[in-house]
Parts: C-alpha cells; sequence; structure tokens
C-alpha cells in the first residue's frame, strides 16, 4: 500500500465512521440514564429518509438536516414515553418502534419518490482550496464535508458535558444512583426523558450523515444494522464519549478497508468484505464477555419511584 | 416489582383486560392506518374492503393468506420459544436464509429414495441449517454471556451476504444466469393443497407445529423447565435444571423453526433459491412474536392477521393503488399500540400524588 491510497482510506475511514460517531453520542447519553435504546437504528433510518425528503422537497441541505434531527427526535420521544413513563421493557420497545420505523420509511420512501431515484444535494465541504492542498491532512481532514467536521468534533463537546458539567454529573448519576438523583430534589424523570430524546436527536442527524455525506439518495433499510456496531462500540469505550467515538472509528477503518477490497476487484469474491464490519462486531463483542460490570449500574433496568 | 396497588385490576376487568388490549392495538393502528388512507386521497372503508376480500374473499384470496402466514407463523415460533426461555432470538432473518440454503441443496439434488422421504430430507435439512447457524449465537450466549441479540442480529446480515455468494460463485447455481439456484425436484416439494392455488403443506405445518410447541410448553416437563429458565434462572437452577445446556437446547430449536420458515418458502413456494430473497419476514415475525409475547397460539393468529394483510395488500393495491408497504406500516403501528398499551408485564407506574414536588429544575 503506497502512500496516496493510505491517505485515501484514512479519508474514506474518517467520512464512514461519521454516521456511527453522531449515533454513539445518543448512545451514550442513553445507556447514562439507564435506557438499552436499541430503537437508535430505527431513529437513523428515518432520520436518513427525513433528510433526503427535506432537501428534496426544500433544494437545502440544513432543512434537509433539520428535518432529519426532528424525525429522530420524535421517535426518540415515543421511546421515552414508552419506557420511562409506561415502563415497557426496552428491548421490547425499541424493537416495536425499529420495526415501526421499518415499516414507516418503506411507505414514506415509496410515497415520495414513486418512480425515480431522486438525487439530492450533498452535504459541502467548507475548507479553502489552499488547505485541501496540505499533503495527508488535506484530503484526509480538510477535505471532508461539513458533518464529517461535526462528527469529530461534537465527542469532545459531549465529553465536556458529561464530565465537566453538572447537568452532565445528573445524567451521570441517573444511570448509576437514580434513587440519590431524585432525594436531591432532581426529576429522574425528566433527565431520562431529555436524554432519550437527545438518543432519537443523534442518531436522525446521523441518518443525514448517511445519505447526505456522500450519497444523496435514499434506499430501504439504509442503516443495515449500524446502530448495533455504534451499541457494541458503546460497550468497548466503556460509556465516554470520546472513546466510544474513537471505537466507532475502527469500524469506520474496517468498513473503509472492505470498500478498498470491493474496489481493487481482488479474487476474494465480493460478498466477504461486506460480512467484515458485522464479523468484527461479533469478535469485539466475544472479547468484552464479562466486562458488563463497568456499564451504568442500572442499565436496562426500570426506575420505580415508590420502591424501598 | 410485579404487583402494585394502583394497577391491581379486580373480577371482570382482570379477565377481559388481557385479551382486550391487543385488540384494542389492533384496532387503533387500523384507525390511523386509514388517517393515512384518506391523507394519500383514497377511501379507507374502500381500501379495507379491498383488503379483506383479497385476503378472505375468494378460495384464491384464503390460499394466498395461508401462504403468506406460513413462514410468518414458522418464524415468529422461532422468536416464541426463545421468549418463553427468556431468550431474544432476533436472527430469524439469518436462519431462514440458512434453512432455505442446505434445504435446497437436499431438495436439487436427485436422491434415490421415495419421494416423501426426499421431501422429509430437504425439510429436516432446513431445520438443520437454521439450528446451526444459531449454533456460534447459542454457544457464545450459553457459555460465555454474549448479548444473544446483538450477535443473532449480527448473523442476519453475514447470512444474506452468504447466500448471496453461494449463488453467485458455487456450484449451487451452477448454469443459471441470474443468482438462483436450480429448481427443487418435485420430489421434494411440498404438496399443493388446494388445486389452482400456491397453497402448500408448509402452511398446515406450521399450524400443526403452533399447536405442538402450545402443548409441549405448557403440559410437559421440557416446557415447564423452559418457562422456569425464562421466569426465574435461579429457581431452576435449584431444581435441578442444567440451565446452560437448557439454553443451548432451546436456542438450537429456535434456530430450527427459523429454518423451517426458510425451508417452507423455497420447496412449496419460490421453489428456487435466490439471492436476497427474505424481505422482511424475519422481522415480521420477531414484532407479532413481540406482540403475543410469544404464546404460540397467539402467533397463530397475529401471523395470520399479518398473512392477510400481505394477501390483501395486492388486492387493496389494484383497487385503490396504494399497496404493500402500508400492510407493512400497519403491522408496524399494530406492534406499536399493542406494546403502548399497557403490554408490559411490569405495567405502567401508579401515578404518585406528590409528583409536583419532583418538578424542580435540575
Amino acid at each position: 500500500m503506497d502512500m496516496s491510497s493510505i491517505t485515501n482510506w484514512l479519508q474514506a475511514s474518517i467520512r464512514l465512521s461519521a454516521p456511527l460517531v453522531l449515533t454513539s453520542i445518543g448512545a451514550v447519553y442513553n445507556e447514562r440514564v439507564g435506557i438499552v435504546n436499541i430503537s437508535i437504528e430505527g431513529s437513523m433510518l428515518v432520520g436518513a429518509l427525513a433528510a433526503v425528503a427535506g432537501t428534496f422537497f426544500t433544494g437545502n441541505v440544513a432543512i434537509g438536516t433539520i428535518c432529519a434531527i426532528a424525525a429522530g427526535g420524535l421517535l426518540g420521544l415515543v421511546m421515552a414515553y414508552l419506557t420511562v413513563t409506561r415502563n415497557t421493557s426496552h428491548l421490547v420497545a425499541g424493537l416495536a418502534l425499529n420495526f415501526f420505523a421499518l415499516g414507516a420509511t418503506n411507505m414514506g420512501f415509496a410515497l415520495l419518490f414513486p418512480t425515480e431515484r431522486a438525487r439530492v444535494a450533498t452535504y459541502p465541504v467548507l475548507s479553502p482550496a489552499e488547505l485541501r492542498g496540505v499533503p495527508f491532512f488535506g484530503p484526509v481532514i480538510f477535505n471532508q464535508t461539513v458533518i464529517v467536521w461535526i462528527a469529530l468534533i461534537l465527542p469532545l463537546v459531549s465529553g465536556w458535558v458529561l464530565y465537566r458539567t453538572s447537568w452532565g454529573l445528573n445524567i451521570r448519576a441517573v444511570g448509576d444512583h437514580p434513587r440519590a438523583v431524585a432525594n436531591a430534589g432532581l426529576s429522574v424523570f425528566r433527565l431520562k426523558y431529555v436524554a432519550v430524546i437527545l438518543g432519537g436527536v443523534f442518531p436522525g442527524l446521523a441518518g443525514s450523515a448517511l445519505t447526505l455525506a456522500e450519497l444523496g439518495y435514499f434506499a430501504p433499510n439504509i442503516t443495515g444494522g449500524l446502530a448495533w456496531i455504534v451499541l457494541a462500540a458503546n460497550n468497548v469505550g466503556k460509556w465516554n464519549p470520546i472513546r466510544v467515538a474513537a471505537a466507532c472509528l475502527i469500524f469506520g477503518l474496517t468498513d473503509a478497508l472492505q470498500l478498498r477490497f470491493q474496489a481493487l476487484g481482488s479474487a476474494i469474491p465480493y460478498q466477504f468484505p461486506l460480512m467484515a464490519p458485522y464479523l468484527l462486531t461479533l469478535i469485539v463483542l466475544f472479547g468484552l464477555t464479562g466486562r458488563a460490570a463497568a456499564g451504568p449500574k442500572t442499565l436496562g433496568l426500570p426506575y420505580d419511584p415508590e420502591a424501598v | 416489582m410485579k404487583e402494585r396497588e394502583g394497577i391491581v385490576l379486580s373480577g371482570l376487568g382482570e379477565l377481559v383486560l388481557p385479551y382486550a388490549r391487543p385488540l384494542l392495538g389492533i384496532a387503533l393502528a387500523l384507525l390511523v392506518s386509514a388517517g393515512l388512507i384518506l391523507a394519500r386521497g383514497a377511501n379507507p372503508i374502500v381500501a379495507y374492503a379491498a383488503m379483506l376480500q383479497g385476503a378472505f374473499g375468494s378460495v384464491a384470496a384464503l390460499a394466498n393468506t395461508g401462504v403468506r402466514a406460513a413462514p410468518l407463523l414458522l418464524s415468529g415460533f422461532a422468536v416464541g420459544l426463545g421468549y418463553k426461555a427468556g431468550l431474544w432470538n432476533i436472527g430469524g432473518t439469518g436462519q431462514i436464509y440458512l434453512g432455505a440454503t442446505t434445504a435446497t441443496v437436499v431438495g436439487i439434488i436427485p436422491l434415490p429414495v421415495p419421494a416423501w422421504l426426499h421431501l422429509l430430507l430437504a425439510v429436516m435439512a432446513g431445520f438443520v441449517g437454521g439450528a446451526l447457524w444459531m449454533l456460534i449465537p447459542a454457544y457464545l450466549c450459553a457459555y460465555r454471556g454474549v448479548n444473544l441479540v446483538c450477535t443473532t442480529l449480527m448473523l442476519d446480515y453475514v447470512a444474506g451476504h452468504l447466500v448471496s455468494y453461494l449463488l453467485h460463485d458455487t456450484p449451487l447455481a451452477a448454469g443459471s444466469f441470474y443468482p438462483m439456484s436450480p429448481l427443487i425436484l418435485p420430489t421434494a416439494r411440498l404438496p399443493i393443497l388446494v388445486k389452482g392455488t400456491s397453497l402448500h403443506a408448509g402452511f398446515v405445518l406450521a399450524l400443526v407445529l403452533g399447536g405442538v410447541l402450545y402443548f409441549v410448553l405448557h403440559y410437559t416437563p421440557f416446557g415447564f423447565r423452559t418457562r422456569m429458565v425464562g421466569e426465574n434462572p435461579e429457581a431452576a437452577r435449584y431444581a435441578g435444571v442444567d440451565v446452560v445446556r437448557w439454553i443451548l437446547l432451546v436456542l438450537l430449536i429456535c434456530g430450527g423453526l427459523g429454518g423451517l420458515a426458510g425451508a417452507g418458502e423455497v420447496l412449496g413456494l419460490k421453489l428456487r433459491l435466490f439471492d436476497y430473497f427474505e424481505g422482511f419476514v424475519g422481522f415480521e415475525g420477531l414484532a407479532l412474536a413481540i406482540m403475543v409475547k410469544g404464546n404460540p397460539l397467539g402467533i397463530i393468529l397475529a401471523g395470520i392477521f399479518f398473512g392477510s394483510l400481505k394477501a390483501g395488500a395486492s388486492r387493496m393495491q389494484i383497487v385503490t393503488g396504494i399497496g404493500a408497504p402500508m400492510a407493512l406500516v400497519i403491522e408496524a403501528l399494530a406492534v406499536l399500540f399493542v406494546v403502548a398499551i399497557g403490554f408490559g408485564e411490569r405495567g405502567g407506574l401508579a401515578r404518585l400524588p406528590q409528583k409536583k414536588t419532583h418538578g424542580k429544575e435540575g
């Protein structure tokens, strides 16, 4: 592998990991308040369609992004209602919402784009041309669309929020000792609601990164289990936004590598590289066995304010 | 945590509510969907009438509903059995792919055996294929404590690509221009039950298996132990059940049931293995099993309901121009509403009179 192909590989890796990184921020907040939220897959999916549809009808990528965030957040709100207010099993609620997202996007897609696969504008590259010409850093960092920059900056911001603000402390406390938070006079319900809605907003934004960063179109079930990779990354990164983002980058590296393999037309049939990210996740899960204790203490459990 | 004063029901309400709630959920889903149909400029009554006609209006329609329901039922059982043991098998898709593949392999090889035996072998191959695909997640779950939801789901995606590979570069697809296998030999095909329709024996097989599964779960030691593992693994261990091996066993049967769903599709309906043929059957089976909490008889009812939606959708498409995607939306809304309307055993939280004092800004 020569220098230019390494540069290309890194560039693609960072681009491909942007949706994962954005989703992971939502996932971290979710699990920090004790909610196992697998509906992030559904939020990403509705976000992806909303981004394309919004951009298609307004011609404005920013409005498409807002649509994506709103759609993802709406699904997050339903998830919050089901898990926090109705106290439904997190897994059941998440699976039901994912199934709903699948049906809704399938119909929305057939409805909005009945004949042709509409191509819409993608995110712009903001950096000046001189910076893009810088060897190595030019293509890897500067010649990336704006959403990729957001994905690179947001983990730092959310890490700061989680560890350096009192609100972040509250969020972390809710997952570990909800009763202590309640005794301190804070609303556990409200904190959980906000975190779970954020757990829809960020995957929604990730959906727009998935469709508008490069492709410019939507395809049914385009997310293809990406959210599950994020949940594995969450485990690897020990619920710390920056570490989790780093884990997502490693998945991005694998994904870009498998695309390379496909493009090279090597002797390996193209289906095998396609399996790589999923197999890597399996191996990671296997390697993580017995480390569950590191997570938030009430992860997956219901919160009952009456229990003594 | 099971019982709370606020939600304890009494008398008639307690008797009726468990059955009324899923029906209420389905009714709400149909109501919201009617709004969606209206929004698309069609008359919901006309649309639903067309759907009913397409699902139950004639022998052909009924047959079509049965054909659509068969894989849904089997993949529903694959989830439901695990559900009763407290295990989440999300791998329906993968098991369908692998079961279909192994059934196809046996089904296209001319064997020197009677026709009924060839069919039986092909169906059994489907079961084994699904069970083998479950082997790795089952082992990891039972012996290593790896999250079953994640492993089975990851293997769903792997399975799709694996079948695609098998249909491109291997003898399984020899001589065909498209990525598909040769035709299943007539000796290995599931018999057609009603002449002139495509209703195959897979539907009856699914109904019978559902009955057997219900009986086994409720009236045999196997079923009792399985439910005990699901509800209280500690108690099961204390009662002498080898929980780890039990989980492995139950999961392999789950995988096999999922494999049967795939085998039924190729041996009864499609008669070839195509790449990425599965559609969303695995997810639909999961959704309907969630809706009825894994009860096999409930899965039969919900599976026929989903099957009738899918069968009716094509008629609705002709009459109103609204087709298959709408059926998936109705299914999804039904599941969502049933889950939202007090589905869980945990129940809703009782309202607290002093809740106002919690509302201070944090």
